[in-house]
């Protein structure tokens, strides 16, 4: 398996590090590993078309009466 | 020389003449007085009008039925809201407007959606440096396709309001005010999602039709909870956003006192709340959307309950495009109020999860019909010239919820709560007259006035399963092992052996080679001996319970359906009988066990079915030329109307 490193520092970090801590994040690391995986989801049009569960789908749609 | 100078320059002002409808090259500058007043009434039924001014219960329909013309109203095929109201907008069918049904696939993953509008989740956000940090509401995006006929009133200077207009969100750019109707969604992105707070052990917590059950402790008369937002997409699993409030009953009385971020209020048990604002904070300092609900306390003692309406996008700050301009759903809500924004108001799911009871979903229901009658009264005087467009979604959600309360042969009839609820559809019925009574005050010589719907009603007595009808005659196969997932729809269909399939109301789809991810019926002759097949067996479905024919015709789309997005929607549309419709849990690709099911649903009534069987109305104060009025007339009529020339994609005429 291969791996990159990836070098964030200056401003961009300290921004990093304050986004990390108020959404809950445990570290810097896993803040941006979250977020570069959100977009490759969302950038990549399979995925993102089979992201949503049936679940999720059915409870949308709901409320527009004709579903149970 | 000259005179061929002559003839050219003539020749480019015919052509540029001609060429506006289809270029709005040079727009035209209306100076008309002409006035033309349409009330849209969905599902206003022909039967029950007549039956209802038979009964003298609707003066003003009368007397405009009388005075001018009332016709039947041809709707969409399949006759769905959203499909019918586009025909309307678009003067084309399904194949030019591209809605089909409430619900659509794509046919690469077979997700169902719905078909008019599509919010989707935020593409914009913080920047830090090269990184993007999802924020906000997300985008909504229109799926309908096809110019608006208020879009060509626009480059005809023909000033104009349409208030609430179905497949309007979120609402096209346009010159004249609008406001989204059907289709907007709530401040969580669904179509209206409720919240149900309660102690009561013996209520199940979580997830519930079209709602959310959530327990809570009573401590010393307190209670801590929390309202449930959008989803924030800042934080880590996209969690709902949740803003705290809390609850203080009064132990010898049934009161309490709520506190919701900057608001206080006080309930009785029995008692709705006005609009309550909130505010969700997704990123602090940073990002933050704003909502308004509305509180019932159903209970206070010795259980506490409590409903919490959908979140509502906030009319005064919408998180989303509710409006043309954009300031204006802020400047009614200035003139009369916070409002209901979600597209279907009233909350039917409430009451078929057991949340309200009749009266109390009555209730509700009346504030909406309030709310839109307000707006009426201020919109009304200060329109003066023009189109004036009000929608009204009273009758259509009433009459799907209120059937069983009229119609003793359906299997939910309960004689008490039909002496005791009854009458409520007529009087919904009456207030629409009440409204059209105000109209026909100001009618003149130079008002026209159109009231009509976009389709009729029947009961709801009878389910009809399509997938499971397509599993028992072998048009679909499921795996023999079923999938380990089963969060996906259709996940244990074995489309190697399937050729069929049903998503939606009235939708019946191919697994067509080339269209489908892995279809596997060949385009062409085959597809069109499989289509013939399935519609000759659909049409010899007879109920075993009562020998009646569960569906009464089968269209083709290729034989119904003209424009260029006519291959995109179902290859048959299954119009079920008076009485039934396609069951609940087969819309979204599920296999009930049985075929037929009694619908046990309070939802009672519909019109999802052959579209012949359920025609809506059309009335005027003129003459109505036309014997056989359609939806794609009332375009080309409103054209007429302003004398602009019917754009060569409409299919229909002026009805005068």
């Amino acid at each position: 398996m291969s791996s990159q490193k990836i070098k964030i520092e200056g401003e961009l970090l300290e921004k990093a590090k304050k986004c990390a801590e108020v959404s809950g994040y445990a570290s810097v690391d896993e803040f941006v590993l979250h977020t570069i995986e959100k977009e490759i989801k969302r950038l990549s049009p399979d995925q993102g078309r089979t992201s949503e569960s049936k679940e999720k789908v059915t409870k949308r749609l709901q409320g527009l009466g004709y579903i149970e | 020389m000259h005179s061929r100078r002559i003839q050219k320059l003539g020749l480019f002002l015919l052509l540029c003449a001609t060429a506006v409808p289809l270029f709005s090259c040079q727009p035209r500058k209306w100076h008309g007085d002409r006035r033309l007043i349409i009330l849209g009434i969905d599902g206003m039924d022909p039967q029950l009008l007549k039956q209802f001014m038979a009964e003298g219960k609707m003066p003003n329909f009368s007397t405009l039925a009388h005075k001018g013309s009332f016709r039947l109203l041809t709707t969409s095929i399949p006759p769905q809201s959203p499909v019918a109201w586009s025909n309307l907008i678009t003067g084309m069918n399904a194949g030019g407007h591209g809605i089909f049904d409430f619900i659509h696939r794509d046919p690469h993953t077979l997700q169902p959606y719905f078909s008019a509008s599509r919010v989707e989740p935020p593409k914009h956000g913080i920047h830090l440096g090269n990184w993007v940090i999802p924020l906000g509401g997300g985008r909504a995006e229109q799926l309908r396709q096809g110019k608006s006929f208020w879009e060509t009133l626009d480059d005809y200077g023909v000033p104009n309001l349409i208030f609430r207009m179905p497949s309007n969100f979120p609402p096209v750019q346009a010159k004249g005010h609008a406001l989204s109707g059907m289709g907007t969604p709530d401040l969580r992105g669904s179509y209206g999602t409720f919240s149900f707070y309660t102690d009561d052990p013996m209520t199940a917590a979580g997830v519930v039709e079209g709602g959310q059950i959530i327990p809570v402790e009573v401590k010393e008369s307190q209670v801590a909870a929390k309202l449930i937002g959008p989803d924030n997409t800042f934080r880590k699993g996209s969690p709902p956003a949740l803003e705290p409030f809390t609850v203080s009953i009064d132990p010898l009385e049934s009161v309490a006192k709520f506190t919701v971020q900057d608001e206080k209020f006080v309930l009785r048990e029995g008692e709705w709340s006005d609009w309550v604002h909130i505010q969700f904070q997704l990123v602090p300092f940073v990002g933050n959307v704003k909502g308004i609900c509305r509180f019932y306390l159903k209970q206070a003692h010795p259980r506490f309950e409590l409903y919490v309406s959908p979140i509502n996008i906030d009319p005064a700050d919408p998180a989303l495009p509710i409006s043309t301009p954009k300031s204006y759903s802020r400047e009614l809500a200035e003139e009369v109020g916070e409002f209901y924004t979600q597209g279907i108001s009233e909350d039917t799911k409430a009451r078929s999860a057991g949340v309200l009871d009749d009266k109390e979903y009555l209730q509700q229901s009346r504030t909406v019909l309030a709310e839109h009658r307000q707006i009426f009264d201020i919109e009304f005087p200060k329109f003066h010239s023009g189109l004036f467009f009000f929608y009204f979604s009273s009758l259509d959600l009433n009459s799907h919820m209120l059937w069983r309360l009229i119609d003793p042969q359906h299997p939910e009839y309960d004689a008490s709560l039909a002496a005791e609820y009854g009458t409520a559809l007529p009087e919904f019925y009456q207030q629409i007259d009440q409204v059209l009574g105000e109209v026909l005050q100001r009618v003149d010589d130079h008002t026209t006035v159109l009231v009509l719907s976009d389709h009729g009603f029947a009961p709801y007595n009878r389910s009809f399963n399509l997938n499971t009808w397509l599993l028992n005659h072998g048009y679909i196969t499921l795996k023999t092992e079923p999938s380990p997932d089963q969060s996906q729809v259709f996940a244990n269909v074995d489309w190697s052996r399937t050729r069929a399939y049903g998503l939606g109301l009235n939708g019946l789809y191919l697994n067509l080679r080339g269209r489908e991810r892995d279809g596997i019926v060949e385009p062409g002759a085959q597809a069109d001996a499989l289509l013939e097949q399935i519609k000759a067996e659909l049409l010899s479905v007879s109920d075993p319970q009562n020998n009646l024919a569960a569906i009464t015709r089968v269209d083709r789309a290729s034989e119904v359906y003209q424009g260029p997005y006519s291959q995109q929607g179902p290859d048959l549309i299954v119009g079920y009988n008076r009485g039934y419709r396609a069951g609940w849990q087969t819309i979204l690709g599920n296999f009930p066990a049985d075929v037929f099911e009694d619908n046990s649903n309070p939802w009672s009534g519909d019109h999802c079915m052959d579209y012949t069987l359920v025609p809506g109305v059309l009335l005027s104060n003129r003459a109505i030329a036309v014997p056989n009025p359609a939806l794609t007339d009332i375009a080309p009529t409103i054209f007429a109307e302003f004398g602009i020339p019917k754009p060569g994609s409409m299919m229909g005429h002026s009805v005068f």
